[in-house]
Formats: C-alpha cells, sequence, structure tokens
C-alpha cells in the first residue's frame, strides 16, 4: 500500500491533466446513465401520455433533442478520455523510467552486477509498464465509482430517499465489501501459489542446469514427474481461488440484481401511495439498472490493487537499495601517476561465507604488464573489480600512486581504466554513438584513427551507410570478434593509463584472437595492463603472471 | 532509418504474428470443450438477461399502465428472483469452466516444453539462459490463460448472442430489430476501418517505436558500460528525451487506435437513442414507421432494455482484447523455443557387430555451422582399458565427451558401443559420467548420490559415499549424508562436490566410467587424494578421463591427445 502511495506522488506533476480525464470517464458514465434514465422516463411519460390522449399537449422536442444530446456527449467524451488520461500515463511512465534509470545508477555495477543475467531487469521494465494500471484502472475506476454512485444517489435521492439509500447500500455491498471479502479469503491462497511458483522455478531451474546430469543417470523422467506434480499442484490452488473469485463473482451479480428488485418493489409501492408518478417509477428502475455500469470495473480494479501493489514494491526493492561504496564528500583530485597497490586486501561478498579474497598483496607499477590465470570462481574478477572500486575491501587498502581509492570520486576513478572484457556491450545505436561514448567530443579524424587501428576500416567500407549503420537489437547483426574490436576502438578513444582485460579473446577464433593481442600489445606499450585469462595466448603481453587459487594469490613463473 | 527497412521489418513482424495466432488456434482446439461450456454459460446468461427485461417490463406494464397491486405480481416477482438466481450460476459457471480451459492449456503446455528441454539435450539448452527458460515455462505459459478462459469463449459468444437477440426482437418489433440489425454489424465494420488506419499509422513508426521501446531496455543492460566511461548522467538527460519521444509517437498511434472504441461507444448510444426516441414517438402516435401505432408500453420497454445489453458482449470483447495481445506475445516466446530444431540421433535398430570393440569411433566428425571442431575422428576403445583423453583447451576433448555421451550427434561418421550405434538412452545405460562442473540439486547429500537409482538401498548409498570419500566431509556436516545442500552445492568446496559426484557414478556400476576434468578446481593435495580414491573404485572399469593434468595423465595407461580437433598418433 505505501508502494501504491509512493508512485502516486510520481503521478502529481500531471494532476491538473489526470483530474480532466477522471472528470471526462466520470461524464462518459453519467451520459449513459443519464441516456438509459431519461429514455425509460420518455417512453413512459409518452405511453401515459398517449393513453390518456393527452399526446397533443406533450413536448417531445426537448426530451427527443436531449436523448440524441446525450448520445453525443457519451461518445466524445469517451474519446476525449481515452486521449487524455492516456497522454497523461505515458507522461507519467517515462518519468517514471527516468527516475529508475537515475535511481540505478549508484546501484550499478557493485550492487547491481548481474543485471542481465537476472530476470530483474525484465521484471523492472514490465513492472513499471504494469504501474499504467494504478491510475487507467485502479484509481479512475475507483473514484469514478465512488462519485457516480454518489451522483446517482443524489438523484434518486430527490424522487425516493428509500430507493436512494437501498441503492447506494447494496452498491456499495455488491461492489466493494464482497470482493474485498473474498480478497481477504483468497489471500492464503494466492500466498500459496506465490511460494509454490517459487518452488517450482527452484526446481526447473535445478532441472536445466543439471540437465545433462540428469540425462546421463536417466533420472530425467523422474525429476520431471517431479516438476509435473509442481506445476499440477500450483494449478489446484489457482483453482481453489479461481472458485472463490467466480462465488464472489456471483454474490456481486447477486446483490446487484436484489437491489433491482427491491428498487422495482419499492417503486411500485410509492406509485400505489401516489408519491411517484408512473413515469417516475421507470424512470428510478431504469437509472438503478443503469447505475450497475459504476459498479462494473470495481471488482477487477480491487484484483489490480494486489498485482499493480506488487510491481510497485518490486520496484522500489531496487531503487531503494544501497550502493555498495559511498563517494568522498569532498574528493580529492587523481594524482598523476597510475601505480597500483594492494595491501593486504580481503573481501568477501556481502551474505557470503566464504572470503573472496584472502589477504592479496600486490604491486602493480606504472607500466607494468601483468596477468592473472586460475580456475573460474577463484577470485581474478573480483580482484578486477576491487581495482576500479566496484566494491570496498574488508580489510587492508587499495592505493593509486599512493593514495586510497576511497580518496577518490569514483566516477573520477574510472576514467583512469580502459576495460575490455568478453562481453562487449554494444548499445542499439549506430557504430558511431556506439563509438562515442567513449570520447563525445572525438573528431571525425580521431574516429577513423580508432576504426584503423581496432580493423575495423573494411567492415566499415563494405557497409552502405558506413560508420552511421545501426547495430544491437533490430539493427546490423555483428559477430563477436566484430563487437570486441568495436569494444577496441572505444577503448583507443578513452586512451586511459590502465587497462583491465577480462578474457579479453574468450569465445574468438585463433586467428581474430592474435589480431586482437596484436593490436592490443602495441596499444598498451606505454600503459598499464592487467589481464586475466585462461588462454595461453594471451599470456604473451604479460611480462609477469600470477595464480588465483580460492582468492589466494600466488606468484608463478610460467 | 529508411522506409523500407521499416516496411521489411514490420511485415517481418506481420508473418510472425500470423503464425502465433494460428499455433494458439491449434492450441485451441484441444480444449474445445472447456472454452465451448464457458461459452454456453455466457450465452445462457445473455438470454437470461432477455427474460428478465421481459419480466420488468411485464411488472412495470402491469403497475402502471393495468394498475395492479403489487401482490398480484408475486409470480412475476418470484420469476425475476429465479432468472437472477439462474444468471448468477452462469456468471459462476463461466469462470469455472474458463479457468478449466486456461489450465488443460497450461499443464499440458509445461508437459511439452519440459519434453522439448530434453529433447534438446543439454549443449543446446546450456547455450540459453536458464533463468529465461524457467520464465517461459512460468510466466509466460501462465500469461495465456486469459486468452483462452475469458477472450476465445467471449469470441463465440459474440458470434452467437446478438443473432439470438435479433431474432427474439424482430416479431416484437421489426423495426427495433432492423436498427439492432444495422448498428450490430456495422460496429466490427467501423472497427476494422478504425484499425486499420491504426496500423497504417503505426507502419509508418513501427520500427521507431520497437528501437525506442527497446532503447530503455539497451541502456539499462549497457548500464556499467555507460558507467565505465562516464556517460551514464548524461544518458539520463537521453532517456527522458526519448521516453518523452515515445510517448509522442505512441499517442500519435493510440490517437487514431481510441477511434475504435469511441465507435462502439457511439454505436450502442445511437441505437439506444434511436430505439427511445422511436417507441416514444409511437406511444405518442407521431410516427407510423411500421408497427409504431400498435406498440404497446410492455414491448417498448422490452425493447428498450435489450438496446444496452445488445452491445454488452462486444464491449466485454473489446475489455479483453489486452488478454489477446498478451497472448500473442506470449506465444511468440514459447513457439520460439517449441520451433528450435532437435537433430536427429544416429539411426538406431540396426544389427550389432559382434566383432567391434566396446567403443568404436569410425571417421567422426562435429561441426558447429561453419566452425569444425572434431574432424575424422578413428578410435576403438576395449574393456578395462584406463585412458587419458589430453590436449589444450579447446582442442574438442568436451565435444568428443558430448558425442559419446549422445547428448549431441556427430555431423559425421559413426559412433559404437557394444557393436551398436550409439544413442543417448544406451550411452545412459553404459556409462557413468562426471562432468567438469558436477551438478548438485536441491536436496540432501544421499538424495544426490542416488541420482540414478532413486530406490537404491541404504547400505550401496552408504557404501558408495564411503568409498568415494563423501564421509570423510558429511562425518562432520550437521545432518551428515542427510545434510541439505543448495543450488551448485553452495558451501561445499569443489574437492567435495566432485567426490559426491564420484560416489554417485560408482553407485551406479555402470561398465565404462567417463570423467571430464575431474582435478580442475583441487589443490593439489587434494588432487592426489581424488586421484587415489578414482583408481581404486573404477580399478575394474573402462575408465576415461578428459583432462590435460600431467599427473592424471601419468596415471593412465593409454593417452590419447586431441589437436586442434585432430587425434595425434
Amino acid at each position: 500500500m505505501n508502494d501504491l502511495w509512493f508512485f502516486l506522488k510520481l503521478f502529481k506533476p500531471q494532476r491538473a491533466n489526470l483530474a480532466v480525464g477522471m472528470l471526462l470517464s466520470l461524464l462518459t458514465a453519467l451520459s449513459s446513465v443519464a441516456l438509459l434514465t431519461l429514455s425509460g422516463w420518455f417512453i413512459s411519460a409518452s405511453a401515459l401520455a398517449g393513453l390518456n390522449a393527452e399526446a397533443w399537449a406533450f413536448n417531445f422536442v426537448l426530451p427527443a433533442a436531449q436523448i440524441r444530446a446525450l448520445a453525443i456527449a457519451r461518445t466524445a467524451s469517451r474519446y476525449a478520455e481515452r486521449l487524455v488520461t492516456h497522454e497523461a500515463t505515458f507522461h507519467v511512465l517515462a518519468n517514471i523510467r527516468g527516475w529508475f534509470f537515475q535511481q540505478l545508477i549508484p546501484l550499478v555495477p557493485g550492487r547491481l552486477s548481474s543485471l542481465r543475467s537476472g530476470d530483474v531487469l525484465s521484471r523492472m521494465t514490465a513492472d513499471i509498464d504494469a504501474l499504467d494500471a494504478l491510475y487507467l484502472r485502479l484509481l479512475s475506476p475507483a473514484l469514478v465509482a465512488a462519485l457516480g454512485v454518489g451522483a446517482v444517489t443524489a438523484f434518486l435521492y430527490l424522487y425516493a430517499p428509500i430507493i436512494s439509500l437501498n441503492t447506494g447500500v447494496m452498491l456499495a455491498l455488491a461492489s466493494v465489501a464482497v470482493p474485498w471479502l473474498f480478497t481477504v479469503l483468497g489471500r492464503g491462497g494466492a500466498e500459496e501459489t506465490v511460494v509454490l511458483a517459487a518452488n517450482f522455478r527452484i526446481r526447473h531451474l535445478d532441472m536445466l542446469q543439471g540437465l545433462a546430469d540428469l540425462l546421463a543417470y536417466r533420472a530425467y523422467p523422474r525429476f520431471n514427474a517431479l516438476l509435473d506434480q509442481c506445476s499440477r499442484l500450483m494449478v489446484d490452488t489457482q483453482r481453489r481461488n479461481n472458485r472463490l473469485t467466480a462465488i464472489s463473482s456471483a454474490l456481486t451479480l447477486l446483490l446487484s440484481q436484489s437491489a433491482l428488485l427491491a428498487a422495482l418493489l419499492m417503486a411500485a409501492l410509492l406509485y400505489r401511495d401516489r408519491l411517484l408518478s408512473g413515469a417516475e417509477s421507470v424512470m428510478l428502475v431504469f437509472c438503478v439498472l443503469a447505475a450497475f455500469e459504476f459498479a462494473m470495473p470495481l471488482p477487477q480494479a480491487l484484483q489490480m490493487l494486489a498485482k499493480t501493489g506488487k510491481a510497485a514494491q518490486r520496484i522500489r526493492q531496487v531503487a531503494q537499495m544501497s550502493p555498495t561504496i559511498t563517494s568522498p564528500r569532498q574528493p580529492s583530485a587523481l594524482p598523476y601517476g597510475y601505480g597500483l597497490q594492494l595491501d593486504d586486501v580481503s573481501f568477501r561478498y556481502p551474505n557470503q561465507p566464504d572470503w573472496a579474497l584472502r589477504q592479496v598483496s600486490l604491486s602493480i607499477p606504472q607500466n607494468s604488464k601483468l596477468a592473472i590465470i586460475g580456475a573460474s570462481g577463484s577470485g581474478k574478477t573480483t580482484l578486477l573489480h576491487m581495482l576500479m572500486r566496484y566494491y570496498d575491501a574488508d580489510q587492508g587498502r587499495i592505493l593509486l600512486a599512493g593514495h586510497n581509492l576511497k580518496q577518490f570520486d569514483s566516477d573520477d576513478l574510472l576514467t583512469r581504466y580502459g576495460v575490455l572484457s568478453q562481453r562487449s556491450e554494444l548499445f542499439a545505436a549506430t557504430i558511431k554513438d556506439n563509438l562515442l561514448i567513449a570520447k563525445p567530443k572525438a573528431s571525425a579524424a580521431e574516429l577513423a584513427a580508432a576504426l584503423s587501428s581496432a580493423g575495423l576500416r573494411t567492415l566499415i567500407n563494405r557497409l552502405p551507410d558506413g560508420i552511421d549503420t545501426w547495430v544491437g537489437e533490430s539493427g546490423l547483426k555483428v559477430s563477436g570478434g566484430e563487437a570486441r574490436r568495436i569494444a577496441l576502438a572505444r577503448l583507443y578513444l578513452k586512451n586511459a593509463p590502465i587497462l583491465i582485460l577480462d578474457e579479453p579473446t574468450e569465445g574468438l577464433d585463433k586467428e581474430t584472437e592474435r589480431e586482437v593481442l596484436n593490436t592490443l600489445a602495441a596499444f598498451a606499450q606505454d600503459k598499464t595492463l592487467i589481464i586475466v585469462t585462461h588462454r595461453e595466448a594471451g599470456l604473451d603481453l604479460a611480462d609477469k603472471v600470477y595464480r588465483m587459487e580460492r582468492g589466494v594469490l600466488i606468484g608463478t613463473s610460467l | 532509418m529508411r522506409l523500407t527497412d521499416n516496411q521489411v521489418y514490420f511485415d517481418h513482424r506481420q508473418a510472425r504474428e500470423k503464425i502465433c495466432a494460428y499455433w494458439l488456434k491449434q492450441q485451441a482446439k484441444t480444449v474445445a470443450k472447456p472454452v465451448r461450456l464457458t461459452a454456453i454459460a455466457g450465452i445462457a446468461n445473455g438470454c437470461a438477461v432477455m427474460v428478465q427485461a421481459a419480466i420488468i417490463a411485464q411488472i412495470l406494464h402491469a403497475i402502471i399502465i393495468d394498475n395492479r397491486a403489487w401482490q398480484d405480481l408475486g409470480t412475476p416477482l418470484l420469476g425475476l428472483a429465479a432468472v437472477f438466481i439462474a444468471r448468477s450460476l452462469c456468471v459462476y459457471c463461466q469462470q469455472i469452466w474458463g479457468f478449466e480451459a486456461g489450465a488443460q492449456v497450461r499443464l499440458s503446455l509445461r508437459r511439452q516444453l519440459s519434453d522439448q528441454f530434453a529433447a534438446l539435450g543439454p549443449v543446446v539448452v546450456k547455450q540459453q539462459h536458464s533463468g529465461e527458460l524457467t520464465a517461459i515455462t512460468l510466466e509466460q505459459v501462465d500469461a495465456l490463460e486469459n486468452y483462452f478462459a475469458r477472450y476465445l469463449p467471449q469470441q463465440l459468444i459474440v458470434g452467437v448472442l446478438p443473432l439470438i437477440m435479433i431474432v427474439v426482437v424482430m416479431p416484437v418489433n421489426w423495426v427495433v430489430g432492423v436498427i439492432f440489425l444495422l448498428t450490430g454489424p456495422l460496429i466490427p465494420v467501423f472497427m476494422a476501418l478504425a484499425g486499420m488506419g491504426a496500423a497504417s499509422a503505426s507502419r509508418n513508426q513501427f520500427l521507431a517505436m520497437t528501437r525506442m521501446g527497446g532503447y530503455f531496455l539497451d541502456r539499462l543492460q549497457g548500464l556499467a558500460t555507460l558507467k565505465l566511461f562516464g556517460q551514464a548522467w548524461q544518458e539520463l538527460e537521453r532517456i527522458n528525451a526519448i521516453a518523452d519521444n515515445f510517448r509522442a509517437k505512441t499517442m500519435a498511434v493510440l490517437r487514431i487506435a481510441f477511434i475504435s472504441s469511441a465507435v462502439l461507444e457511439f454505436f450502442s448510444a445511437v441505437a439506444v437513442a434511436l430505439v427511445a426516441v422511436y417507441v416514444g414517438l409511437g406511444l405518442l402516435g407521431q410516427i407510423s414507421l411500421g408497427p409504431a401505432k400498435s406498440i404497446s408500453f410492455k414491448e417498448a420497454l422490452f425493447v428498450l432494455l435489450l438496446a444496452p445489453e445488445f452491445f454488452m458482449p462486444l464491449r466485454q470483447l473489446a475489455v479483453y482484447y489486452h488478454d489477446k495481445a498478451a497472448a500473442l506475445g506470449s506465444a511468440d516466446a514459447i513457439l520460439a523455443l517449441l520451433e528450435q530444431q532437435v537433430t536427429e540421433q544416429s539411426p538406431v535398430g540396426q544389427q550389432a557387430d559382434p566383432t567391434a570393440q566396446l567403443i568404436e569411433l569410425k571417421q567422426v566428425s562435429k561441426s558447429y555451422g561453419a566452425r569444425q571442431v572434431l574432424y575424422d575422428i578413428d578410435l576403438s576403445i576395449s574393456a578395462r582399458e584406463k585412458i587419458a583423453l589430453t590436449g589444450p583447451s579447446g582442442a574438442g576433448k568436451t565435444t568428443l565427451v558430448n558425442l559419446l555421451l549422445g547428448f549431441e550427434p556427430a555431423s559425421a561418421g559413426i559412433i559404437l558401443l557394444n557393436g551398436r550405434a550409439i544413442d543417448r538412452d544406451s550411452a545412459a545405460t553404459a556409462i557413468a559420467w562426471a562432468g567438469q562442473d558436477p551438478y548438485l540439486f536441491h536436496g540432501s547429500i544421499k538424495d544426490n548420490i542416488a541420482l540414478a537409482h532413486a530406490e537404491a538401498d541404504e547400505q550401496a548409498i552408504i557404501d558408495a559415499a564411503i568409498a568415494a570419500g563423501v564421509t570423510e566431509f558429511s562425518g562432520q556436516l550437521p545432518d551428515g549424508l542427510l545434510t541439505l545442500i543448495g543450488e551448485r552445492g553452495y558451501g561445499l568446496s569443489g574437492g567435495q562436490i566432485q567426490r559426491i559426484a564420484l560416489a554417485r557414478a560408482f553407485l551406479k556400476n555402470a561398465d565404462i566410467i567417463l570423467l571430464d576434468e575431474p582435478t580442475a578446481n583441487l589443490d593439489p593435495a587434494n588432487k592426489t587424494r581424488l586421484l587415489d580414491v578414482i583408481g581404486r573404485l573404477f580399478s575394474d572399469k573402462t575408465l576415461i578421463i578428459a583432462s590435460h593434468d600431467p599427473e592424471v595423465i601419468q596415471r593412465m595407461d593409454r593417452r590419447l591427445v586431441l589437436h586442434q580437433g585432430r587425434l595425434l598418433p
């Protein structure tokens, strides 16, 4: 609930539009109720007039015109309402996206290093989209229903207070109390479904990741039967919950229909007692009948409440994470030198029992070249991340030109590093824009130089749009080698003094690997180079080779 | 971006959408019965609405025109109450049956997906993100529910209920019938026209829209890189600008799309207004079109009450429309998985060759697209041999192991096991395998050892655990062999995981033992211990170890060296 409230506040800048949208929506619903009510009155009045031979005295022009006007008003206000509410909602969603991105910046890469791997990301985008329901399907229908039912009961009150009271109470019972009661009743089942789904997810991940073991040990059928059982259990729980929802819908209908039956009886009694005219009685019955239109979206809105609340909660969970590091209030200027020094550094990832780095001491003088080898999970990449201060050491310290890394602004610090990793991040943009990320003000000559050094000249020349070719999602498909070269060109443009290469040739064929490494060797001459690899080819670049084993750094002489 | 690109991309998407829609229809055939029942419940409800309108009209007529006391109206009032109850029941059944339609599809699709994963095999499945595959099996399959539970039945209802209403209204008042007949079918026509307008508007900017939709995702994924280049905050401005642009373009399309909902609203309002004015003027005797003069109050009320109901099924279908859109999106993801080609296993059922060795490879090659990994491997292995399969990483060791296990078929050549062409099943019977990175499942250590034989007797499991040295460390754990271990053997060291995998292989008691880099993650002391265990456990078996560790190679009798996909003599 708190989470929803939080996001509602983000809707504030659009409140004028949202209010207009709601009024239009109210107008649509009211004109539809009025249309039916007026029509009911009109034909009964006509019938009575015709019966009593007063037809000549009956002014039919005005009500007939009003009926037509209402029909047009209903159409126009529906269209306008759609436009205004969607316009406002999309404005808000655009703002929330920006806001969310802003919240993420300090969390990456330390806290959310695995944005791609987790389903966090897809959830976050889907969840933001789900927030449109907050206004369109939750707030607006609820308020419109409240105002509309208020207006209808007020209208009924003018003619027959008893019908007004009865209708108001019954509608509230039918469309708010009953769905709410059943939501509460179904809460246990809903929670159970979440638990069962989580259970299914774990088993399914187990099944996929251990597929080789399952097949080799012929345990797949048994495991699959277990999974199928989980799936059926999940559906059974949902079935029980669905039964509750079905009862709730049936009861809602029954209650609102009883309101109609009661209105009919009361109208008959009031007519008998001459408290209502015939036409008025019919009009009121029609009005009650039409008023259901307000209540119709409410049960669904209640269902949305839980769903949207969960979406909001998931977004906020991420947005409220604390960064792994804090930049100092008054950061020091970066020193000119760039020798690195690790003193007795130990590090453990949050909530992990094992140390990822154990008392690592290492001196990396300016322009030295070193390689680190070791099994996956031994802590190589963690060591690289510590140098770039993605995390702070639990023990020991890391120095840049003799100063503790913690003294510097973390964004400043990153300007010293050029990184090439096995996954080169290409953005959905032109090749040129992808390069400009490294140096936004790069001249055409600089870009051309970087492209040639990275060995991309031939590729660019082949493309009809050259450097303006769109790559990434829905653009040109580039090969792993080409992507790596674009990343290399970026490295050139950034021209940072410390090069960090994390498995830089992983996934490349031998020939491309050799070319990339040759280029790197030339480029790294006047720079510090730290390479992590398990391929022999990369080791030629280094003067010194270290091995990591379970967080411990061991000097070796290969 | 060029217009032609846009057109091509758009056409491609449309073709894909058609395939997905067709696939959804195929799935619907399997649940035709519950879908039809759901629709019948909805149609019954609609018919009850007509009865309800007739009774209400009759009651009001009796009270106002005939001046009857309400006590005389016991029967119609009771009838009305009965209709209300019947309608509630219909609503209940509609929801219950609708759920069954969705549930049956979901259960059967989950099974299909499981079978597909097994058929694709571990090599192909490994290349895809397991979290995403799980999300498809769980969330995307669930997202299909409302399409089958609500949209499809409603489509049937829309096809039937308005017709029934016209048939009922015609004898009462044919002019009103004609009004229904004219406005009703016009709605889909106008909606389609508006829809086409929306489609052509969106065609003009479809590529731009998808690119912008993907932009946010793209920049989120690359946020770490952006930060590295100091571009994160600059990107924020661009994200805001693009999100705003995206909104403007989306609205341009929606402005036209909303016409269809306005059309629906217009016609249902106009029909009510026309009916009201027509019968009203008829009652007053002001017009004489059709049966206007002879219209009774009862009939007038009845047709007026029916007018809004006539459009109700269509309006409901419009409400459910996004169920269809969501289902198409999910169908795309599910279908992409089910469509993946399962590479055929080599032919089976041929005559056994009694002269063959235990394992024979004849001219076996393997390539992935243009990249060839193994070249013309000829090899025979006899029983109880102890073999080291070695070579630099990337030489093809793991591929060869995968071929032996039947995880993937050879591109050329033939592999015989006991004289028969190998397939996954015969390999799984004859070979006990422990991979480079053995997977431990959620459960106890004991469950993990007994993977091959869930019902193996207690003592056999304990014997295997002792033999493989598992008990050396499990004794220190709180629950011994019953200690629960989490994902990927969380909390256990690499050597401990390897020993559990060895116990697993030992318990299986197969003829051939195939180990892939068993010592990769071990320190020297642990390595020696593990190799001792391996030597002892499998002394009477055929043992093949893929490794480039000198200590492993030195312990084996025969050495096979792979170099760039070729077996060195």
